[in-house]
Formats: structure tokens, C-alpha cells, sequence
């Protein structure tokens, strides 16, 4: 009768953050202006006569070639030389050229994609005053994944984040905490308490990711901000649109970057859709939403741009509007029809509605435009998993492994899946290889975890119960672990081993029914009816659907009310 | 109750300022009214200065529907303390010692309570079932019986059953419930309780009668329903066994015997992938449940997959390893995965746990011939020979299975021409081959056999595991000794077994389903 916490199955991919250098707009017009000032300078450098190779253009070819740490190091070389060395016409523009060639390096060095980044900092979680309707409808918030429409698997058979979402086969930033409702919830994050979140998305980890502003040259910062003529910049829209970017991701200054843009944007008569864009994204970062959205919409409508729709989608999803989100998103597959980035957005949103199964539709969407997509495979896998089909789950995390996918989250799925489906042979050196490659604790912890649930499996209760001692081990507030412990402890008789055990697993993990419901059961066979109805509410609460907690209420409620 | 709270209000015709708006709490309390009701008591209690008898009991009654017993309890204290004399009182105390679980304070009020009030049933009813959470049955007996002379009660038959459940004598549990349907013949959880009891008797006529009244009563019952399902999946009606099942699946999806069910039906129709698959679920539900894996050794068993049914056989066997069948299927999968080393020593402890199941000696007697070693092969024929004969003097009407006796006459056939010397070795290859094919034919075409023997085993089992699971203690204490040998695992799952192998398996799998509802059963 007791039950015991689900396998649970932790594929936490980080999405690519860094490194990819997105399609962005930006980062062409930024290109465009600096090719034609390497042109501009080639032809008249030949005299200057070190090793042929002219060295702006040196480090141009650099930075064409990603070595941003080198382009960054000639073109400061190139910046100290005294200006009677340089060619005595175009004086101007060598020195504005690896100006802004290096701006631009320092940038790429840093850059993260804006459109995937999204960390909800506490204070923006627990202050949140942005979403249109604070007592939303089911179906029509994020706030409520609560009841699932779309018939997915119940929280009996796939286990549920602290947020009440059935987990997921893909970790992204903002998406699996979801929003707690007390502040020690908000504190810990969905797994564990080991990895707190930053008080505000400001401060932390924007910051973080980008770490340039950390980093500290001998000479000081390459620009003095606040010695900058923002409004003589903005007249020359190149060199603003690199500089720009510098302000945005390198120094991370997001006031000053947005006193620029407004500058240039007016330079430009309000016609540059590019300069709204960033208006935009400085508005979200400021937390003006609604400012934000504006921005986008007219850049829309000059431009249509994939990058854009993301952005404008982006700020409903902050709004707590998934249903405008979606519809947007489904307006830009009329323009762009076919855009995984659009298919993938839509996916994500049903898999946070709870509605698994139109959200695994989407992502078969995905992958036939792009057949190496790893969050839908790996979504599309753990769905399987879930609806009793690990072979075919097998299948998906087979095709990962061939992509080239070589970590301890995808091997300790394939042991999963091949225990589930009988592939006995593969299932102990898949886990071992999980084990091998298990990058913190809290990895090998979940893996342990899983090789818990196997030794069940198998009917070996003592190597279960070494199992889950050693998850505790690794990861302390492991409350899956504590349950099971705790059922293992049942098993052989050990009540009071058991409630504490059970109690401990539902302090750390209030939003899991299973901890609550034995908790009552094992109160109501003890004869302490008190707290198992106390345990058997938060239960019904975790798992309003649950149809042993709700007949065992029922029973309890007869006793009470029996005179 | 109700008479009691009537004394309080009729008893007070020259109502005093105490009690003024008694009559109002009441009205309110009845009403199921309690905001409002517990504003007029505070009230009260203020302008009498918490001396309102009535309103503190009221108080009290509506803090324990809301689950705060503790409260509750010291309310109801203060109520005795204002009035010493009422039984009411006492008994409110110490029924929420009970319900807090201090069963020994409990009883120690409620003597209190039938000093002064000698004739309740309600207090003999309670100290009975104190005495019963304490384990002292037959103090629990004596005052339940006591209970029923006062007053019967459907509730007192319900806890009388229960204790000779739990002490294990079916047949005065049966006795009890059946005076408690004659009592009260619409209460369905009796109806359903002495259905299953029946059930687990092998009284199908009685049980179906008894399942199907509580059903007629309460159409959504979902043991009964369960339990009903079974006994059509036994007959064979398996498309309307399954749906009843459909009707319970929308209700308690995630109920493990009631997946097991399902898969057993889809066995008995030839689905086995959809066997299989719902028995995973149950055992993804339930896997610390023998059952279950011992249904998903068979199914595998039957599919060919012989590495797969090791797995979950013995798994079945770390669980449950007291069963003889368990251990006899183990050397079957073994027998096909060719270790008839550790094969014939699962054989030797099945023989060794069951001493009465034929079926053993006769899959064994078949491996040991296929085997080459014709006198441990007789050795065990006339083992199942003296079996079925004192199966056969038990008188255990439904020990027939049709198959097991044609293969045996087979065997028996073949040892006899071993014995007079007359066979050569390719006729006795030959002989053999025929035999399995015979055998693997008759087990594919005529399926639903035995199966009332089948469903006795299983309901003789499932009585058993109900006992082991009251007693979980015994049962755990146990399991290390009589763990099987460690085997290695075959890496060749579903291979295509050998012609000779094919000879053993067949009449092994006598079929055996339906282990559910041990589970409610024993609730």
C-alpha cells in the first residue's frame, strides 16, 4: 500500500548558453560596419611593413576565428601606438576601427544568448506584481499547472516538481521551479537546498554569466562608462550599435545602455527596428514589461524577425499570459512557417500547462525540422518513459548517445530504460558509466537513487536499502531517498525508524504526496488518527486525485464524526 | 448521541442564563452550520465564563471534526470536570484518547464510564476495540460480544470479524458476518467482506451471490467490482471481466491488483504484450507485490522469455520465499536457459516447501529423464503418484487438470518402457519429441483449463499472503534464511530453445491468476 517515490529520472541538460553566436541581427550590422573598416584600412597599410600582414587585419582574422583573447591583446597593441606612428590620413578611422573591433571581441567573449537566458531571481518571484491576474483561470496561467488537461500521466506514475509539473526531460532555467508560494520554498530550489537562487535576477546571475565586469584589466575597464559621451556616439550609428553591445553584456550596465539606445534610436527617427529591439530588451531587464512589450511590437511591425517574436513571447510568459504567448508564437509559424526555435516554444509552454501530450505533438514537431534537437528528443524520451514505453524511450536516448551526448544524466536514463524494459545486460554498465561521469554529488546522489529503485526491482532489499543510504550520503535532502528509506524500514517492521524517516522526507519535500500519505497510514495502523489526518490533508493537497489518501480521509472523517 | 444532546436541551424548562441558547448551538450544530456555530459558543462562553456545559461540549465535538483532537480532548475534559456525574462525558474523553492512539488511557476512562453507566453497548463497543489495537484478543472478544448483547450493531459485527480475521479463524469471521448481513442486509462493506471471505474459501456460488448484492446496492463498489471481475475472469468471461475493470480503472487508475487484473485477462485472451504491459504498471505501482512478478515470470515464461522471468521469479522469491510454485517455475526459466544444475536444486526446494503439489515432482521427474537419469526420474513419478493419490483421498474436488494427467500418463509410459529394457535410444528420442510437442499444443489450445483448481490455489495462497502481511515481522525475520542460491544470469534471453528443452516447460505452466483482492481483503 505504501508508496514509494517514483524513479525519477533527471536529464538536466543546460541549455547551450554560451559560445553560440545566435542569428541576431546584431551581430550582423555589427559585422557589416567592421568588414568595410578592415577593407578601408588594408589598402594603405602595406607600408607599415611587419611580417606582410597588415595587424588590424590580423586581428580581424582573429576575431573571425574566435580568438577573441588575441584579437583583444593586438588591438589594444594597436591603440597604445603613439598616433605619429599611424598613417598620417584616415586618421580617424584605424583607431575607431580596432576601437570597435575590440569592443566587439570583449563582447563575444562574453556573450550569452539573451532570448534562453531567463533566471527568476527571489525577489522577483515572491514580489511579482507583474502577471495580469492574480486569481487566474486554470488552463490560462502558468501559476496553476494544477489540474492537467491533456491526460498525461497521473503523480502516481511520473513524478511532480516542487511546483506541482510533472518533471520534465529537460532542465531550463526558469522553467522547472516554477513559483513557490512560501519564501523557504522560494529559497530552496526544486531538488535540493544545495544550490540557492540569486536574491534578484539583477544582481546575480546576469552578472555571474557574463563575468567580464569581474574581471579586472591592470590598466582599468577598456571604456569609462561614465566619462562617455553617450549622445556624440549616438550620432554615428556603427560604432553605437557595437558599443551598445559592449555596455549591454560586457559591463552589464543596463541604464546607461538604454540612455544610449534612446539616444540612437532618436538619431535614427524612430525608423531603426534593430535599436527597438534593444530598447526592449533593456525594458525587460528593468523589469518595465509592459514598456518592453510596446518596444517589440513596433519593431515588429518594421521588421519581421524571428529573434523579435522570442523576445515578445518572452515578456507575456513574465505577464503570466502563456495563452497570448502561444498565440504569438503560432502568428510568427504563419510567417516563418517550419521555425523549430516558434515549435520549441510552443512545446515548452503545454509542457508547463501540464499538458504533456499536445507538448510531446509539438516536439515531434520539432524534430522534423531538426532531427538533432536534444530538448525534444530527450522530452519526447522521458514522455515515453513515463507512459510505460521505455523501449521506445530507449530508442530516443539511443539516438542521443549517436549525437554525440556523452553524460552521466543521459547514461543513468539509458540504465533506467534498459532495466524497464528488460535489457538486463546493459542496465549495471550503463549505471556504472553514469556513476563514472557524475559531475557533483548531487549526480552521483541520482544515480544511486535510480540504482535504488532497481535493487527493488529485482527484489534485493538490502542492496535497495544500500542504495538509498548512499543517495542520502551525496545529497542530504535527498526527501525521494528518506521515503523509500522509510518504506524499506516499514517493510521489516521499524515504525519508529520509519515516521522519523517520513518526516524528515516531508519537511524537505512538501510538494511530494508520498511522504504525507505513508505518514498517514502508518499513523492510522498505530491508532494516532490525529496526524495521519493531518498528513493524509497535505497529501490530498500534494495529489488532489489520489484515491487511497481520499478513502482514507474518508474513514478518518466517519471516526471523527462518530459519536 | 442524539438523545443525549435532547436531555440537554428538554431538561431545562425554566431555562437558566447558562444555558439560554442551547437550543440555537444545537440547531447549528446539527445544521452542519459550524462557523456560525462556534461564534454563538464563544458567546456563551463568554457571558458565562466558560461554564456552559453544553457549549464546551459542542465545542469540542466540532474542534474533533476538524481533526484537532488534542484540543478537543481538553475540552472534553473540562466538560467532565464541570460535570462528574454524565458517562456522555467520559466517554467523549476517552474516545479521544483513543483516537489520539493512547489506547491504554482510553480503557482506563472508559471502565470509568461504565461504572457509572452499566448498560452501553457503545462503551463495551469501544474497549473491545481498544483492547484489540492493544492485541489482547480475547478481552476485544469478550466485550464485543458484550456489545452485541446490549445492542447490535453493524460496526461491532465489522470489529468482531476483524479480530477473528486477525487470529485466523476464517470460519468464526464467516459465522459473524453472516449474523451481521442478516442483520443489516444492505450494509455493502459486510456484503463485500463475506464475499471475499467466501471467495477465499472456494465457495463461489455464496461469494457471487454476496459480491453481487453489495453490488446491486452500490453499483461503484470498487472491491466488490474487483472482486466480481476475478470470478468472471476465472469462468473464462474475460471481455466481461475487463469490463468491469474498465468501469473500476476510471475510478482508482493507479490501483496495483486492479492492473494485475487486467494483465491476467489479456493473458487469458493471448494479448501478451498487453499482458505484459499492464502487469508492469502494477508492478511499477506495487513492486514490493510477489503477485504481481509471479504473474510477469508466467507471462514471460509463456512468451519465450526466459532471462526476463529468472528476473522477476526471483524477484518474486526474495519477497515471498515460502512458496513452493515460485521456486518450480524458477527451474523451469532455468531449465531454458540451460543450467539444469541449479534447475534441479530449485526443484529439490520447491519439493522441499510443497508437499503436497504433484506438479512439482512431475516438471522435475521431465528434466531429470530429459536429462538422462531415468532412476531419479521414477524416483519422482512415483513421489507425484503418492501425491495425487493423497490429493486424491483429501477429496479435493477440483483437482483435475486435464493436461497435467495426460503428460504424466506420457511419462509414465516412457519410464515403464525404460524399466523393461525395450526402447532403443531413437525411439526414446523420438518418443520424447512427440511428447512435448503434444504437450506444448495442448497448453496453447485449451487454455482456460483447471481453472477452478487454479483459483482455489490461488485463493489458498492469497489467504496465506494475507496472513503474512498482518504479520509482517515473521515474515521479514525469515526471508534471509531460505534466500535461493545466487545464480548467474544467462546473457541468451530469448534464445530459441532446443528441441529437448521444449519437452519441460509446458505442463509446468499450469496457470494460475487472479491473486488480487488478498489485498482488500485483508484491509
Amino acid at each position: 500500500r505504501a508508496g514509494l517515490a517514483r524513479p525519477r529520472r533527471s536529464l538536466l541538460f543546460p541549455r547551450q548558453q554560451i559560445g553560440l553566436p545566435c542569428s541576431a541581427p546584431a551581430a550582423l550590422g555589427a559585422q557589416r560596419a567592421g568588414r568595410s573598416w578592415g577593407f578601408g584600412r588594408r589598402c594603405c597599410s602595406c607600408p607599415a611593413g611587419r611580417m606582410g600582414l597588415d595587424p588590424l587585419f590580423h586581428a580581424w582574422s582573429y576575431f573571425r576565428r574566435r580568438k577573441f583573447r588575441q584579437c583583444s591583446e593586438l588591438c589594444s597593441e594597436l591603440l597604445e601606438r603613439p598616433p605619429g606612428n599611424q598613417m598620417f590620413y584616415f586618421l580617424l578611422y584605424p583607431v575607431q576601427a580596432a576601437w570597435s573591433l575590440k569592443t566587439r571581441a570583449l563582447t563575444e567573449m562574453v556573450y550569452v544568448d539573451e532570448i534562453d537566458m531567463d533566471q527568476e531571481g527571489i525577489a522577483e518571484m515572491m514580489l511579482d506584481e507583474n502577471a495580469v491576474a492574480q486569481v487566474a483561470r486554470p488552463g490560462t496561467s502558468l501559476k496553476l499547472p494544477g489540474t492537467s488537461q491533456g491526460g498525461g500521466p497521473s503523480p502516481a506514475v511520473r513524478p511532480v516538481t516542487q511546483s506541482g509539473r510533472p518533471i520534465t526531460g529537460f532542465v531550463r532555467p526558469s522553467t522547472q521551479s516554477g513559483r513557490p508560494s512560501t519564501m523557504e520554498q522560494a529559497i530552496r530550489t526544486p531538488r535540493t537546498g544545495l544550490t540557492a537562487r540569486p536574491i534578484t535576477s539583477a544582481s546575480g546571475r546576469y552578472g555571474r554569466l557574463g563575468t567580464a565586469s569581474m574581471l579586472t584589466n591592470p590598466d582599468g575597464p577598456f571604456i569609462n562608462l561614465s566619462r562617455l559621451n553617450l549622445a556624440k556616439y549616438a550620432q554615428k550609428p556603427k560604432l553605437a550599435k557595437a558599443l551598445f553591445e559592449y555596455i549591454f553584456y560586457h559591463e552589464n550596465d543596463v541604464k546607461n545602455a538604454l540612455d544610449l539606445a534612446a539616444l540612437a534610436t532618436e538619431h535614427a527617427q524612430f525608423k531603426d527596428w534593430w535599436w527597438k529591439v534593444q530598447i526592449g530588451k533593456c525594458y525587460y531587464r528593468l523589469g518595465l514589461f509592459r514598456e518592453a512589450e510596446k518596444q517589440f511590437k513596433s519593431a515588429l511591425k518594421q521588421q519581421d524577425m524571428v529573434d523579435t517574436i522570442l523576445y515578445l513571447a518572452k515578456v507575456y510568459l513574465r505577464l503570466d499570459q502563456p495563452v497570448t504567448a502561444m498565440n504569438l508564437f503560432k502568428q510568427g509559424l504563419d510567417r516563418f512557417p517550419g521555425e523549430v526555435t516558434l515549435i520549441c516554444g510552443i512545446a515548452r509552454i503545454h509542457e508547463e500547462m501540464n499538458n504533456i501530450s499536445s507538448a510531446a505533438e509539438y516536439y515531434k514537431d520539432v524534430l522534423k525540422q531538426d532531427n538533432t534537437h536534444v530538448e525534444a528528443i530527450a522530452c519526447i524520451g522521458s514522455n515515453h518513459f513515463y507512459s510505460d514505453q521505455p523501449e521506445i524511450a530507449l530508442r530516443f536516448y539511443r539516438r542521443l548517445l549517436q549525437m554525440g551526448v556523452y553524460n552521466c544524466q543521459l547514461f543513468n536514463n539509458l540504465g533506467l530504460c534498459c532495466f524497464y524494459a528488460q535489457q538486463y545486460d546493459m542496465t549495471l554498465s550503463s549505471f556504472e558509466r553514469a556513476l563514472f561521469l557524475a559531475e557533483n554529488e548531487e549526480e552521483t546522489a541520482d544515480v544511486w537513487y535510480n540504482l535504488g529503485h532497481v535493487a527493488v526491482g529485482i527484489g534485493d532489499l538490502n542492496l535497495a536499502y544500500q542504495c538509498f543510504k548512499l543517495t542520502l550520503v551525496n545529497n542530504n535532502n535527498y526527501a525521494e531517498a528518506y521515503n523509500n528509506l522509510a518504506v524499506l524500514e516499514m517493510q521489516k517492521g521499524h515504525i519508529e525508524q520509519a515516521r522519523a524517516l517520513l518526516q524528515t522526507a516531508s519537511s524537505l519535500a512538501p510538494h511530494m504526496y508520498e511522504p504525507h500519505f505513508n505518514f498517514a497510514i502508518l499513523s492510522e495502523k498505530v491508532g494516532d488518527l490525529q496526524r495521519s489526518y493531518t498528513s493524509a490533508q497535505k497529501s490530498e493537497e500534494a495529489f488532489p486525485g489520489h484515491v487511497d489518501t481520499q478513502q482514507l480521509l474518508k474513514q478518518l472523517k466517519q471516526h471523527f464524526a462518530m459519536l | 448521541m442524539c438523545h443525549a444532546l435532547f436531555c440537554f436541551t428538554v431538561t431545562a424548562p425554566d431555562l437558566p442564563i447558562l444555558e439560554r441558547k442551547n437550543w440555537l448551538i444545537y440547531l447549528l450544530y446539527v445544521r452542519q452550520d459550524y462557523e456560525e456555530c462556534k461564534a454563538v459558543i464563544k458567546e456563551q462562553l463568554q457571558e458565562s465564563q466558560g461554564l456552559c456545559e453544553y457549549a464546551v461540549y459542542v465545542q469540542a465535538l466540532i474542534f474533533r471534526l476538524e481533526g484537532k483532537i488534542q484540543e478537543s480532548l481538553e475540552l472534553f475534559q473540562t466538560c467532565s470536570i464541570l460535570n462528574p456525574r454524565s458517562a456522555d462525558n467520559l466517554k467523549q474523553v476517552a474516545r479521544s484518547l483513543f483516537l489520539l492512539g493512547k489506547h491504554k488511557a482510553a480503557i482506563e476512562v472508559y471502565n470509568e464510564a461504565s461504572k457509572l453507566d452499566e448498560k452501553d453497548w457503545e462503551i463495551s463497543h469501544n474497549l473491545g476495540v481498544c483492547y484489540m489495537y492493544l492485541k489482547h484478543f480475547n478481552k476485544a472478544r469478550d466485550q464485543l460480544n458484550n456489545a452485541l448483547e446490549l445492542n447490535k450493531h453493524d460496526l461491532t459485527y465489522m470489529m468482531l470479524g476483524k479480530i477473528h480475521l486477525l487470529e485466523g479463524e476464517t470460519d468464526k469471521a464467516i459465522e459473524v458476518y453472516k449474523k451481521a448481513v442478516e442483520f443489516s442486509p444492505e450494509n455493502t462493506e459486510l456484503l463485500t467482506t463475506l464475499g471475499l471471505l467466501y471467495l477465499q474459501l472456494g465457495d463461489y456460488q455464496r461469494a457471487f451471490e454476496h459480491l453481487g448484492n453489495a453490488l446491486t446496492y452500490e453499483p461503484g463498489n470498487y472491491k466488490a467490482t474487483l472482486a466480481a471481475g476475478s470470478m468472471m475472469q476465472a469462468h473464462g468471461d474475460f471481455d466481461v471481466a475487463l469490463s468491469k475493470y474498465k468501469v473500476v480503472a476510471t475510478a482508482v487508475p493507479e490501483s496495483p491488483p486492479l492492473w494485475n487484473n487486467i494483465g491476467m485477462c489479456f493473458y487469458g485472451k493471448k494479448k501478451y504484450v498487453a499482458a505484459i504491459s499492464c502487469l508492469k504498471r502494477a508492478n511499477y505501482l506495487a513492486p514490493f507485490d510477489w503477485k504481481i512478478l509471479y504473474n510477469l515470470g508466467l507471462v514471460h515464461l509463456t512468451m519465450q522469455q526466459y532471462a526476463s522471468a529468472f528476473h522477476f521469479l526471483s524477484a518474486a522469491i526474495n519477497f515471498q520465499p515460502k512458496m513452493g510454485e515460485l521456486y518450480m517455475l524458477l527451474a523451469v526459466a532455468l531449465t531454458n536457459l540451460n543450467d539444469a544444475e541449479n534447475a534441479k536444486r530449485s526443484y529439490e526446494q520447491a519439493a522441499a516447501l510443497d508437499k503436497s503439489n504433484p506438479l512439482v515432482n512431475l516438471n522435475y521427474a521431465v528434466l531429470l529423464y530429459n536429462q538422462g537419469d531415468k532412476k531419479g526420474a521414477l524416483c519422482q513419478y512415483q513421489e507425484m503418484e503418492r501425491k495425487v493419490n493423497a490429493l486424491k483421498e483429501s477429496s479435493t474436488p477440483d483437482f483435475d487438470p486435464e493436461k497435467m494427467v495426460e503428460v504424466a500418463q506420457k511419462m509414465g509410459v516412457a519410464l515403464q518402457v525404460g524399466e523393461s529394457l525395450v526402447w532403443t535410444k531413437p525411439s526414446k528420442e523420438s518418443k520424447s519429441k512427440q511428447k512435448a510437442a503434444g504437450s506444448g499444443k495442448s497448453s496453447s489450445s485449451q487454455q482456460p483449463l483447471g481453472s477452478n483448481q487454479a483459483l482455489g490455489q490461488a485463493m489458498s495462497s492469497a489467504a496465506g499472503y494475507g496472513k503474512t502481511m498482518q504479520l509482517p515481522t515473521g515474515a521479514g525475520a525469515a526471508a534471509p534464511a531460505a534466500k535461493p542460491p545466487s545464480l548467474p544470469l544467462e546473457p541468451e534471453s530469448g534464445s530459441e530453445a532446443s528441441p529437448e528443452e521444449t519437452s519441460a516447460p509446458p505442463e509446468a505452466e499450469e496457470e494460475r491468476k487472479e491473486k488480487q483482492q488478498s489485498q482488500e481483503a485483508e484491509e
